[in-house]
């Protein structure tokens, strides 16, 4: 009886909590406390009551993550009173991603289709000079919401259809990944690392539960796009010089890597999921990284005038190299055990396909160790004012590093079940590797 | 206590680590001294260890499940054979040395402490990477060994250095992710990645590959030809060579370690995965040309470098071709008992250079430059030494080792091949080393004689031993000969031009010693200083790579400034 409950609980504590950060309104520190304190309780709630609910195909580690990436991208924003709204939004945010995952149709598609609602308002009111409104952001998401409304009224295949249209802005997929670009750039505060998570496990979800019904030629058409847009991302991420749109590039190159997986299998594992985890919480990361050098040299600052923090800021040097390293799948963490445990279990696919995968994943140790070096390394500047990092950023950067060791260090057995695959059929497989 | 054995190894060398980095700034020096007893300890071990599986056989420790898919990701085991014992004692042994030397080189540097942390760090890894239980935990402390390399060959504030060290990283990573398509490739065909069931089943169903339509290889081909790729990156191979010489601005004893230990990763990789590369003749080749090149290539850009710490990065990029190359002859052992002996040379030039650049810049007169006196004269009795050692002394060891030791030198191509690079290479050696001054002295002549065939017999003596410590079944060493034999005419063709090459380059030196004037084409002359420009540049690969580097990035902004519009 208490199961039916599970659901409303989870995704009522968060926003319990945000209730509560109205009432402390005035104090900004206390707001933020409140957001932790309360994203920590949704933790402990899922750690000690998931096990009660259904496992859904692409297993429990998301319902994990959601608050572990909440608590990252609050204790990552310094305290200051235009930050509330973000830290009061992150658990409102964190409460319908709790709906969405645990509450069956049509609850969970209400909560998504409430989530993109609000991510529009927002991109709608937070725009700079710097970062200006972008229609194209803002329009994916209302596709997405439009996918979500037709997959909840339609039948199938159009609902099917419909419901991998939205699933493509959310777990951003060329050409619909403009919503997640939008929303990682945009979005106010500490919203962009949490949500750098938020929509790539959504997204996942979604395609665990529509994959099944997807006719064969969409799924064709999936994998050339999934695989075009690996290339695209990867391609766009190694053109930027803002490190935000690096790094969102990057993101959506190896979410793409991840569609093309998908796609293979015909199904969304556990291993997909961590995957997703693993690149979202490595690129929610690097945007908290990235945060400390804007909070200390100004928004958006250009990254080419920043060098030589590796003496000056120990800490904040050994955390943003471990933080690369994992961003860019090497071992021992999540992204590289996400990518192998896909690459090792995944069904034969096309030599072309596995070409453009690898080239995907070699990129990224392009890009993300030129700014990793361009930051820690070179000279120092005698006009910057080295600080390190303060103990609630050390927490938060602590605490992404860990979680995707963590991811990768821990087996998949902790939350999926031992699929021990054929070895006759290993043997048997078409050897036909041509694209 | 077999296991423990085993384990006890990397274990000392991270508590080595652990012992530097933890503690306060006063202690930093004491705890330096104090983590060389642990590493000490790890060479001692290694010495236990080989001994151990020499008279026992290979230790297994798993602490995964081979069986479960669930598992294989980060599947941390230990198989320790000969082998990985040998490479242990190496590694360890070097380590010891190079780390103790490096408490007093850097014992001023304001960074010592993370560069003695990264040492033990890198020894670790080294250690785990060779006694790795299967080809995924290979592969893991491989690309682990990538990033640390990164950042021993780096300093924070020189910029050719940090240039340096992200051209070491790329280039690596490229090789890495060939590794890793080999690995996927590998368990997608095979369904297993433990060494011994991998070579079963490798062994047991050959398959074909259809690349292309139309184009078929053998899957063993394809699994350790994109393997062998990921060797080249680690063992500094034509093309992939380039990082080692963008990395020679690291301290000295960090290159002791590359070109002692490192670098010899792809040998141990061959020789690890044997019975595959044994099946597959096309990667052998492959191997042998790639090899080859290597070694011509880095011996001529050696001879061509002005600078001491350059000359010896180029001549280690030419034994390891040298090495490779022995691989692609199908000699795993010789090309063992090569990085053995080359890292233990390597080790001690690269750790003794630093006093003789100081010396240098102390005394103008040094190198001294009484040498030039010599040159002039003629002496028949040198010349007959020279012409004994290199055209008279092989024919003798090839009968008294096929003849009196039984060594069967004569029974595979490989071997007559390597023969002849021994050959051509002692004959350069002997020119270098001597340089046929006129020496008139019976008692030089014939300690130089007695010398080289006391070393000769040892050495062959010491690689016959050696190999069949190595890979005790005889007939395993004749399959993976016989796997590399070449088509008959390109093995007469390299014979006859390795005789040619060293009968033709003694003639010219004698009639040049005699003053005799020898007709060149220009063409020739001219030849002659183009290839020196060439070489003396390293043949243009830095500025190939930039100007890939450069385009590559030139056509991505384009690509990127086609598709802007929405989110500036």
């Amino acid at each position: 009886m208490m199961d039916v409950f599970l659901p409303w609980l989870f995704a009522g504590t968060p926003f319990a909590g945000a209730l509560v950060c109205l009432a402390l309104w005035s104090d900004p520190y206390r707001v933020r406390m409140s957001a932790i304190v309360w994203s920590v309780i949704t933790l402990a709630s899922i750690v000690g009551l998931a096990n009660r609910l259904p496992a859904p195909p692409d297993g429990l580690l998301p319902l994990y993550l959601l608050p572990v990436a909440a608590v990252v991208s609050a204790l990552g924003q310094p305290v200051h009173e235009n930050h509330r709204l973000s830290w009061a939004m992150t658990l409102v945010f964190l409460g319908l991603g709790m709906g969405v995952l645990t509450a069956g149709n049509p609850f969970g598609l209400l909560c998504l289709i409430s989530l993109m609602l609000i991510i529009m308002f927002l991109l709608y009111r937070h725009h700079t000079t710097l970062w200006p409104i972008s229609w194209w952001g803002i329009g994916s998401f209302g596709g997405g919401v439009v996918g979500t409304g037709l997959s909840l009224a339609a039948a199938p295949p159009i609902s099917s259809v419909a419901s991998l249209a939205a699933c493509a802005v959310l777990l951003p997929l060329m050409p619909f990944h403009h919503g997640y670009l939008t929303a990682l750039t945009r979005l106010p505060g500490s919203l962009p690392p949490f949500i750098a998570l938020l929509l790539p496990v959504l997204g996942l979800h979604g395609l665990a539960t529509a994959m099944p019904t997807i006719p064969n030629e969409f799924i064709a058409v999936v994998s050339l796009l999934a695989l075009a847009s690996s290339l695209y991302g990867a391609i766009k991420a190694l053109a930027q010089s803002r490190v935000r749109l690096m790094l969102g590039y990057g993101s959506v190159s190896f979410f793409s890597i991840l569609w093309w997986f998908v796609a293979g299998a015909h199904a969304a594992t556990p291993r997909a999921s961590v995957l997703a985890g693993a690149v979202g919480l490595a690129t929610g990361g690097l945007l908290v990284a990235w945060q400390v050098i804007r909070t200390r040299y100004g928004d958006d600052v250009d990254p080419q005038a920043i060098s030589g923090l590796a003496f000056p800021m120990p800490s904040y040097a050994v955390l943003l190299s471990l933080l690369g390293l994992a961003a860019m799948g090497i071992p021992p963490f999540g992204v590289f055990a996400g990518f192998m445990g896909l690459l090792l279990t995944a069904p034969p696919a096309s030599t072309i396909g596995l070409f453009i995968a690898l080239t995907a994943w070699l990129a990224a140790s392009w890009y993300i160790m030129q700014m990793v070096q361009q930051l820690l390394f070179g000279a120092r500047r005698p006009d910057l004012r080295y600080a390190d990092l303060r103990r609630p950023e050390f927490t938060s950067l602590l605490i992404v590093v860990l979680a995707l060791l963590a991811l990768g260090l821990a087996p998949i057995s902790w939350y999926a079940s031992d699929q021990v695959p054929n070895k006759t059929d290993a043997m048997e497989r078409s050897l036909a590797w041509n694209g | 206590m077999r296991p423990s054995l085993v384990l006890i190894v990397p274990f000392l060398l991270l508590t080595a680590a652990g012992i530097v980095m933890i503690g306060g700034a006063m202690s930093r020096f004491t705890r330096a001294k104090a983590a060389a007893y642990p590493i000490g300890l790890a060479f001692l071990g290694a010495i236990g260890t080989l001994i151990l599986v020499s008279s026992q056989g290979p230790v297994t420790v798993r602490f995964y499940d081979p069986a479960s898919v669930t598992s294989l990701i980060i599947p941390i085991g230990f198989y320790v054979d000969r082998l990985s014992a040998v490479m242990m004692t190496l590694i360890t042994g070097v380590s010891t040395i190079i780390y103790c030397y490096s408490t007093r080189y850097m014992y001023q540097d304001g960074h010592a402490r993370r560069y003695l942390a990264l040492i033990c760090l890198t020894d670790f890894v080294l250690i785990c990477m060779v006694s790795s239980g299967n080809l995924m935990m290979l592969f893991l402390f491989w690309q682990l060994l990538s990033y640390l390399l990164y950042l021993l060959a780096h300093n924070h504030a020189h910029p050719a250095t940090s240039a340096g060290a992200f051209k070491t990283f790329t280039l690596l990573r490229v090789a890495d992710t060939a590794f890793l398509a080999g690995i996927v490739l590998a368990y997608q065909l095979y369904g297993t990645l433990e060494y011994q069931e991998l070579f079963a089943r490798v062994a047991a169903t050959p398959m074909a590959l259809s690349i292309l339509p139309g184009l078929h290889v053998s899957a063993t081909t394809a699994v350790t030809f994109l393997l062998f790729i990921g060797a080249m990156g680690k063992s500094a191979q034509f093309p992939l060579h380039l990082w080692l010489p963008g990395s020679l601005f690291a301290p000295t004893p960090v290159h002791a370690l590359l070109h002692a230990g490192i670098i010899n990763a792809g040998g141990f990789l061959i020789n690890r995965l044997a019975p595959l590369f044994g099946l597959s003749s096309t990667t052998l080749h492959v191997a042998f040309v790639v090899g080859t090149l290597t070694a011509v290539f880095g011996a001529a850009m050696m001879l061509a470098q002005n600078d001491i710490k350059k000359t010896l990065g180029f001549s280690t990029i030419g034994q390891m071709g040298y090495m490779i190359m022995e691989c692609g002859l199908g000699a795993f052992s010789l090309a063992v008992f090569h990085l053995i002996a080359h890292g233990l040379f390597k080790a001690t030039v690269f750790l003794n250079c630093g006093n003789v650049i100081h010396k240098a810049r102390q005394e103008p007169h040094f190198p001294h430059g009484d040498q030039a006196d010599g040159e002039a004269g003629f002496s028949r009795l040198t010349w007959l030494t020279g012409f004994v050692t290199t055209l008279f002394i092989p024919l003798l060891i090839l009968l008294v080792t096929h003849g009196v030791l039984r060594i069967p030198l004569l029974e595979s191509q490989g071997t007559v091949i390597i023969l002849f690079f021994i050959w051509i290479t002692s004959s350069q050696a002997i020119l270098t080393l001597t340089r046929l001054r006129a020496v008139a002295s019976w008692k030089v002549s014939a300690s130089m004689l007695l010398t080289l065939l006391f070393i000769v017999f040892v050495y062959l003596f010491a690689v016959e031993s050696f190999t069949a410590f190595l890979y005790p079944n005889p007939e395993e060493v004749a399959s993976y000969f016989k796997a590399a034999d070449l088509p008959d005419w390109l093995f007469d063709l390299i014979v006859g031009m390795a005789a040619l090459m060293t009968i033709l380059g003694w003639t010219y030196l004698y009639m040049h010693a005699h003053g005799r004037t020898i007709r060149m084409p220009a063409w020739i002359d001219g030849l002659k200083i183009r290839l020196y420009t060439v070489f003396l540049n390293r043949i243009y690969a830095d500025e190939f790579y930039q100007l890939v580097g450069s385009t590559t990035s030139k056509l991505v902004h384009r690509i990127d400034k086609l598709e802007r519009g929405w989110s500036r």
